[in-house]
C-alpha cells in the first residue's frame, strides 16, 4: 500500500544525494509529526519526542529543524529567522541545510514563506492562515524554575497548579512594581496549560493570542514539542490589576524610522542605536520609502 | 449537626499485611512475619466546631501520623476521614490542592516544611489565595499584609525573605500562611517545640487569641504536657499507632487510668 509518506519522499525537485527527502527518514518525521498532532490537539501541553541527534547541535535549533523537516513539503516556501534576522550564521546555516535536502524555494519575505522556522522572534509582518510558524526552544517547560524534576512539574501542570508562577509574579510587583518575566513570559492556552511562548520577547506575545497561523514549537535538547493551533487564546499571566505591559521604545528604528515595531540596540562606531529587529520588513520599507 | 471533623478506623500501613497482623502485641509497630510497619492502627476521633484536641505520646507512637492523614500529605491505608461530611481521605490530587489551600491550615515543627524560605514572609502567606485563584494584587496584598500584622509581625519586613526570619517569627508566618484563608481546620504539629520558653510562651498566647477570635477547631499533636493542657479539652494518648486513652484533658491528665498515661504523666518535669 502506498502511503501519504512514499509521496512526499518521491515528490520535488532533486535533493542531495544520499538522503532521503528532508534529510530524516520517512519513519523519524512520522514519529515527529505523531507528536506534534497530539500536541496540537492539547494546546500548550508538552508532548515528549524521540529526538535525534541532527547536524547541528543540541541548543541550537536542533528541535525547530527536526519539526521544520518533518513539516515541510516540496511546494513549501522556507523562511529561517534567527532573533528576526534572516542573514544570521545560523539562520544561514538551517537554510541551506533544509534547501539542500529538500530542493524547497526558500524566501525572506514572511508574507509569501509558507513554512517559518524561527528563533525567538515572530516576524512583523501580519501572518494568514495556513502558514505554519516554527518556533526553536531552549527551556520548554514555563515550571522549570519551579522544580528541574520532570515529573515534578508534569503532576503541576496535570492539576493545574500554577501557583507557584504567580508568586513569582506577586513577588515582583511587591519588590519592584513590575514583572521579572522578560522573554518567555508564561502564557496560558486556551485556559488550560501554561507554557513558555520560547523566548519571543514580550512585544510578540499578545501576536500569538487568536492568530490565524498554527504555531509549532520543537526543543531539541528537551526532546518537547508543543502547539498553538489557530485562533487560540493566549493569554500572558498576569493580575486583573497590574496588567501585561509590552516593551516600549523612545526612539523609531533609525533605519526605516519605524516606531511600530520590535527593536534591537545595535552598536556601531562605539555608540548605540535602535533598529528594526526583523531586517527583511526594515528594509522593504526603507525600499518603499525611497521610492 | 454532624461533627466537623470525624476520623474512623483510620490505619496506615507499609508493607503487604498479613493475618497475623491484627494480633500484635500492644506497642508493637512491626508484624514479625510479613515485617509490615504501622504508622497508627484504627486510630477514631472527633472533633465539633471551635474544638481543640490534643494528641500526646512519645516519639513514634504515630501522632504526626495521625495528623499527616488530616493534612492529606498522604492517602490511609484504610479508614474515613470525614471534613463536613465528605470524605477527604481519597481525595484526587487537584481536590486535595484545593482542599489544602481553602479548608485545612498546618504549623510545622521545622518552619522548611511548611514555607519556602526562599520566598519572601507576603509571598509564602499570600500563595494560599493565588491557590485558590484570586487574581487581583491588591486585594492578594491587603488581606496578606493584615494577616501579617494580626501575627505580631512588623509590617516593614513583609517582603524579606523567610529566610531572614527568626525561629519564632517563622511559626508566625506559618500561622498566617494558615490562617489567611479562614480554614475549617487548623492542624498544629508541635508548632513550639524547639523555641526558647519566652518566645514559646508568646507563641502559644497568639494561637489562644487565634483561637478567642475565631472559634476554629484545632488539632495540636505535641509531646509536652503542658501545652496540652493549656490549648486543648480533649486529648487522646498514642502509643505504638494505637489510641490508648481517650478523654477530656484535665480528666486524662489528672487521672490516667491507662498504665502508660500514667508513665507518661509521672515522667514531666515540674
Amino acid at each position: 500500500m502506498r502511503t501519504a509518506l512514499d509521496g512526499l519522499l518521491e515528490s520535488g525537485a532533486p535533493t542531495r544525494a544520499g538522503y532521503g527527502f528532508a534529510y530524516m527518514d520517512a519513519s523519524a518525521k512520522r514519529e515527529v509529526r505523531r507528536a506534534l498532532l497530539k500536541a496540537v490537539c492539547i494546546p500548550g501541553h508538552l508532548v515528549p519526542f524521540a529526538s535525534r541527534e541532527m547536524p547541528v547541535a543540541r541548543g541550537w535549533g536542533s528541535g525547530g529543524l527536526q519539526v521544520t523537516l518533518s513539516c515541510v513539503t516540496a511546494q513549501d516556501t522556507v523562511k529561517v529567522i534567527d532573533q528576526g534576522d534572516d542573514e544570521s550564521m545560523n539562520a544561514r546555516g538551517l537554510r541551506q541545510l533544509i534547501a539542500d535536502t529538500t530542493g524547497v524555494a526558500t524566501t525572506t519575505d514572511a508574507r509569501t514563506a509558507t513554512l517559518i522556522q524561527t528563533r525567538h522572534r515572530i516576524p512583523e509582518d501580519d501572518l494568514h492562515e495556513g502558514q505554519l510558524l516554527i518556533f526553536q526552544v531552549p527551556v520548554s517547560d514555563p515550571l522549570r524554575r519551579v522544580s528541574p524534576l520532570p515529573s515534578f512539574t508534569r503532576t503541576l501542570h496535570a492539576e493545574g497548579d500554577y501557583t507557584a508562577l504567580w508568586l513569582y509574579l506577586y513577588e515582583d510587583h511587591a519588590r519592584s512594581g513590575r514583572s521579572s518575566f522578560t522573554s518567555s513570559y508564561p502564557v496560558q492556552v486556551d485556559g488550560r496549560y501554561v507554557m513558555t511562548p520560547s523566548p519571543i520577547p514580550r512585544y510578540d506575545v499578545p501576536r500569538l493570542d487568536g492568530a490565524p497561523f498554527l504555531s509549532l514549537f520543537g526543543a531539541g535538547r528537551e526532546a518537547a514539542v508543543f502547539a498553538v493551533p489557530p485562533y487560540t487564546r493566549v493569554q500572558p499571566l498576569a493580575f486583573e490589576d497590574r496588567p501585561f505591559e509590552v516593551e516600549r521604545f523612545d526612539e523609531p528604528c533609525w533605519r526605516c524610522g519605524s516606531s511600530r515595531t520590535y527593536l534591537d540596540t545595535e552598536f556601531a562606531a562605539g555608540a548605540e542605536r535602535l533598529v528594526c529587529s526583523d531586517t527583511d520588513r526594515c528594509r522593504r520599507s526603507v525600499g518603499e520609502g525611497a521610492r | 449537626m454532624t461533627a466537623l471533623l470525624e476520623v474512623d478506623g483510620l490505619t496506615v500501613r507499609y508493607g503487604p499485611g498479613c493475618e497475623h497482623c491484627d494480633y500484635l502485641p500492644a506497642g508493637e509497630v512491626s508484624c514479625a512475619t510479613c515485617g509490615s510497619v504501622f504508622g497508627c492502627r484504627d486510630v477514631c476521633l472527633q472533633l465539633d466546631r471551635g474544638e481543640v484536641l490534643g494528641i500526646v505520646g512519645e516519639s513514634g507512637s504515630g501522632k504526626s501520623t495521625v495528623l499527616s492523614c488530616l493534612n492529606l500529605d498522604f492517602a490511609p491505608t484504610a479508614g474515613r476521614i470525614l471534613l463536613d461530611g465528605d470524605d477527604i481521605a481519597g481525595a484526587d490530587g487537584s481536590r486535595r490542592r484545593r482542599l489544602r489551600a481553602a479548608d485545612l491550615g498546618i504549623v510545622y515543627q521545622s518552619p522548611q516544611q511548611g514555607l519556602d524560605l526562599a520566598l519572601s514572609a507576603g509571598a509564602n502567606v499570600a500563595g494560599r489565595l493565588l491557590a485558590l485563584d484570586w487574581r487581583s494584587y491588591e486585594e492578594v496584598r491587603s488581606r496578606a499584609l493584615a494577616h501579617h500584622i494580626s501575627v505580631e509581625l512588623a509590617e516593614e519586613r513583609i517582603d524579606d525573605p523567610a529566610r531572614a526570619f527568626s525561629g519564632g517569627m517563622r511559626q508566625r508566618v506559618q500561622l498566617a500562611r494558615a490562617l489567611i484563608s479562614t480554614p475549617k481546620l487548623l492542624l498544629l504539629d508541635e508548632p513550639t517545640s524547639g523555641l526558647d520558653v519566652s518566645v514559646q510562651a508568646r507563641i502559644l498566647d497568639l494561637i489562644r487569641r487565634i483561637r478567642r477570635e475565631t472559634e476554629l477547631a484545632m488539632v495540636i499533636v505535641s509531646h509536652d504536657l503542658a501545652v496540652i493542657r493549656m490549648l486543648a479539652e480533649r486529648v487522646i494518648v498514642m502509643r505504638g499507632g494505637r489510641v490508648i486513652e481517650p478523654g477530656l484533658t484535665d480528666q486524662v491528665l489528672c487521672d490516667p487510668q491507662h498504665p502508660y498515661t500514667q508513665l507518661l504523666v509521672s515522667s514531666q518535669l515540674t
